[in-house]
């Protein structure tokens, strides 16, 4: 299933919150565009694991956190993957599209091997990124489906760029 | 692929082939027993192994052994769940299925080998046997917030150190260890994380029941 959506503002609700803003890629708390301020903010509990992989493989985020600050994440024991909001900037999309792309195939790679052992109807994902066009919308793109699915994303995220 | 390792896994086909002949439900219970034994003391043999393989630092054959050592475990698991069902246990059944499932996952990520070896397959299986042997459960899924998070391999802040939930380190499974800072709720889902906790008695009409057996519970 994929929906796109508009989205709000996230560098002005970013700033609303206070916290960070992000310039290229980020990785925004699941109550994001809700939260009434930023103690209650709270992340995926698959957040801190795509930070470590984008860490890996050379991705700079921008943490929405503070130094030294931290929110606390959700743990829902779920048996689907529900990956963080992925905000993914006009700047990254049009100075280096292809980290866009490596961000993405990372998380996708990393579930190849994270899904193992689960019969293959079983294996779901949740995934949303929120973007923004050339003409300075924001855009949100709702996954759920395989982890296969994910290969099409960066495409799709293109394509909303460019609308 | 280290020599001991490899001559070592010629013999774990071996003792698998031998006992998953036991793994259907028109076995003799004795015969299922007997391989539970097997397996059990075979199992020690692979552990001594991963842990001459952590000794010495080699850590794809670390992870291999911890690959079987899961294997082993998943096929007790499933031998331990026909035997009680033949002793009219399905609760007790159901658990040595989840444990089976479990097990063979963490066989699948902790190694290749396992993905060579048809763990793939054998989940599959599992899973069948879960929708053809019991009936459709109700499962409760907990949110919770957690305010700290430790890593189960180097005791640092998860996300901060460098390993990975659901990878293998020099033999070891990487989990996230966690400080919750408050239950947000409890939920009945359809496909939980954790398969062990789902309803196991209901109260229609002044008649409590097992969810199983669908059996009367009398009250004390």
């Amino acid at each position: 299933m994929l929906k796109v959506s508009h989205s709000i503002d996230v560098r002005k609700r970013a700033q609303e919150l206070g916290c960070n803003i992000p310039t290229s890629i980020a990785l925004l708390p699941r109550n994001f565009e809700i939260s009434a301020s930023k103690e209650e903010l709270i992340h995926e509990s698959t957040t801190p694991t795509v930070r470590v992989l984008w860490r890996q493989n050379g991705i700079t985020e921008t943490p929405l956190e503070q130094p030294e600050e931290k929110f606390p994440f959700v743990s829902e024991h779920a048996f689907e993957w529900i990956g963080p909001t992925i905000f993914i900037s006009a700047m990254l999309l049009s100075q280096n599209p292809h980290l866009m792309t490596i961000a993405l195939n990372v998380i996708s790679n990393y579930l190849t091997e994270w899904f193992r052992g689960i019969p293959r109807d079983s294996r779901k994902v949740k995934l949303r990124i929120i973007t923004e066009t050339k003409s300075g919308l924001y855009k949100k793109i709702e996954y759920e489906g395989p982890p296969d699915g994910l290969k099409d994303l960066p495409e799709i995220i293109r394509e909303v760029h460019n609308e | 692929m280290n020599k001991e390792v490899e001559s070592f896994l010629k013999e774990f086909i071996e003792v698998i082939r031998e006992c998953e002949k036991f793994c259907f439900m028109s076995r003799g219970k004795e015969f299922q027993q007997e391989a539970v034994k097997k397996l059990t003391t075979f199992k020690q043999k692979v552990t001594s192994l991963k842990e001459q393989m952590i000794k010495v630092k080699d850590e794809d054959s670390a992870n291999t052994m911890l690959s079987l050592e899961n294997l082993i475990d998943a096929m007790i698991n499933e031998l331990k769940m026909w035997i009680a069902l033949k002793e009219d246990n399905p609760n007790k059944a159901w658990d040595f299925l989840i444990n089976a499932q479990s097990a063979v996952r963490t066989a699948a990520q902790a190694h290749s080998i396992a993905i060579d070896l048809n763990a793939e397959g054998y989940a599959n299986k599992l899973h069948l046997l879960e929708k053809l042997l019991f009936p459709p459960q109700m499962f409760f899924s907990h949110g919770l917030i957690i305010e700290k998070a430790e890593c189960s391999i180097c005791g640092k802040e998860y996300g901060e150190c460098e390993h990975i939930v659901g990878k293998a380190y020099m033999g070891k499974m990487c989990k996230i260890i966690t400080k919750i800072k408050k239950m947000k709720e409890v939920s009945i889902v359809e496909e939980p994380a954790n398969k062990h906790a789902r309803m196991l008695q209901f109260t229609d009409e002044g008649v409590t029941r097992d969810f199983m057996t669908w059996r009367r519970i009398e009250k004390r």
